[in-house]
């Protein structure tokens, strides 16, 4: 195997480019993702059983179909019905947004119900509201059990941006394609593709694991 | 000061409460005994509208709150309650835990809650644990911390549910003490618990219950010395 060093070195700005945009995409979506998450997580845990069912349809949607299905139906869709024209860096953030909420609010659902009822009804027998207990007394708790999971869903969300490839958002794997097509290599472009990925994870395993330190013992 | 007329309680099929009608005065202490499964708890957790109401009404010095007008939240801070399993909330150090409740529901200062903060855990001799947090405390510490916390909403009402049955024998004294303590300062109080000694001692006014029911209920001395129905002996010699 005849492996072109020069040819990386030589596409390495249009690698970084694309890791530029990958690092983009993915905090957007995760920021997104988590606020909309804990919405439908909300919304998934209410009493009233059909206020309930929409929170409950929309995270079987996104969680029981592909992520590649969803980002088709978006950027061909769903973005040109809603704005005339598609963009593929719209489309592809609000896809990972809408998916990988689907995902948080179940991880929202499991922290909150993991807290004793007692916390709840120790909240309320002082006298505040249901909204009060949730803030000052629920979330807190849940939130420090969430962050391994959220964790794990940050770095499958940041590896799942790579689809983003085929609806032409020029992310890390968007050029690993071109430098395939340009060049007919195959290891060269993948293999440096994947490294960065590598490091990107590993990157943020290594803030989700300080975070997690830093509440532990707070 | 309690007025409880024909509740009923029930859970899907299961009838807990079957028709209960007490009356309390104020700065009375009522202590509630009886065997496990006879709605001593829903009783209790009825008057915070901790469980909803199915049937009747409970009036709490003469609203009733099993109006949908009533504001629960607002009759809450004038009924404070105990848990058996003390429900700090463990990410809030001690003071925290007095102070929450005062600042975000009754908007008060931080400079005047935690003023009262340390004024309520002198009272049950915890100051110096002001700043730590639940998860390092004893049981009868944590207890006492969570008597402090319901009493910052300056309650006018004290209800207790079990709150030494969790606790390790050596450390059910203490937590009694601070009850007996606040019973002595005038506080109307309604005690769920099977410390029989602190019913004799402290209480003005024993209930009896049993299959949903208050069987039997007369001061201290003489339910404990002449009970009149037969569930209320067979109980009590099984317990004394």
């Amino acid at each position: 195997m005849d492996f072109r060093m020069d040819l990386v070195i030589d596409y390495m700005p249009f690698f970084l480019k694309g890791a530029l945009y990958t690092i983009g995409v993915s905090l957007v979506g995760i920021l997104l993702g988590t606020i909309l998450g804990l919405l439908i997580g909300m919304g998934k845990i209410m009493r009233n059983k059909l206020l309930a069912l929409p929170f409950i349809l929309y995270i079987t949607f996104f969680r029981g179909t592909p992520l590649f299905v969803q980002i088709l139906l978006i950027h061909f869709g769903l973005i040109p019905l809603v704005i005339g024209q598609t963009n593929a860096i719209v489309a592809g953030i609000v896809a990972l947004t809408l998916n990988a909420a689907a995902y948080i609010a179940e991880i929202f659902r499991a922290g909150i119900q993991s807290i004793d009822r007692g916390q709840m009804e120790a909240a309320r027998s002082l006298g505040q509201t249901h909204a009060q207990a949730m803030r000052y007394v629920i979330l807190p708790q849940a939130f420090k059990r969430m962050v391994p999971p959220l964790g794990n869903e940050f770095i499958v969300l940041l590896k799942d941006s790579s689809l983003l490839a085929v609806i032409t958002v020029p992310e890390l794997m968007y050029w690993g394609r071109a430098f395939q097509g340009q060049y007919y290599k195959i290891w060269e472009p993948y293999l440096t593709a994947a490294l960065i990925y590598l490091i990107l994870t590993l990157s943020m395993s290594y803030l989700l694991g300080r975070l997690e330190k830093r509440l532990a013992t707070e | 000061m309690i007025k409880v007329v024909n509740l009923k309680k029930t859970f899907g099929d299961n009838e807990v409460l079957k028709d209960i009608s007490v009356d309390i005065q104020p700065k009375e202490v009522v202590v509630v005994i009886g065997p496990s499964g006879s709605g001593k708890s829903t009783f209790l957790r009825c008057i915070n509208l901790l469980e909803s109401i199915t049937d009747g009404h409970v009036y709490i010095e003469g609203v009733d709150i099993t109006d949908k007008k009533t504001n629960i939240n607002k009759i809450r801070t004038d009924v404070g309650m105990v848990f058996q399993q003390f429900n700090l909330f463990p990410h809030r150090t001690v003071l925290e835990n007095i102070t929450m409740s005062p600042m975000k529901v009754k908007k008060e200062s931080p400079k005047v809650a935690k003023e009262k903060a340390l004024v309520l855990l002198k009272k049950v001799g915890l100051v110096e644990k002001a700043n730590a947090y639940p998860d390092s405390l004893s049981g009868g510490q944590k207890q006492r911390v969570a008597i402090a916390r319901a009493l910052a909403l300056e309650p006018r009402i004290m209800l207790f549910d079990e709150p030494t049955s969790a606790l390790d024998p050596e450390m059910v004294g203490e937590v009694l003490e601070v009850m007996k303590q606040l019973a002595l300062e005038g506080m109307t109080m309604i005690v769920v618990t099977h410390e029989m000694g602190f019913a004799r001692e402290v209480g003005d006014r024993v209930l009896f219950m049993d299959g949903g029911y208050i069987v039997e209920e007369n001061v201290p001395s003489e339910l404990f010395a002449r009970p009149q129905h037969a569930r209320t002996k067979s109980f009590l010699s099984k317990v004394l």
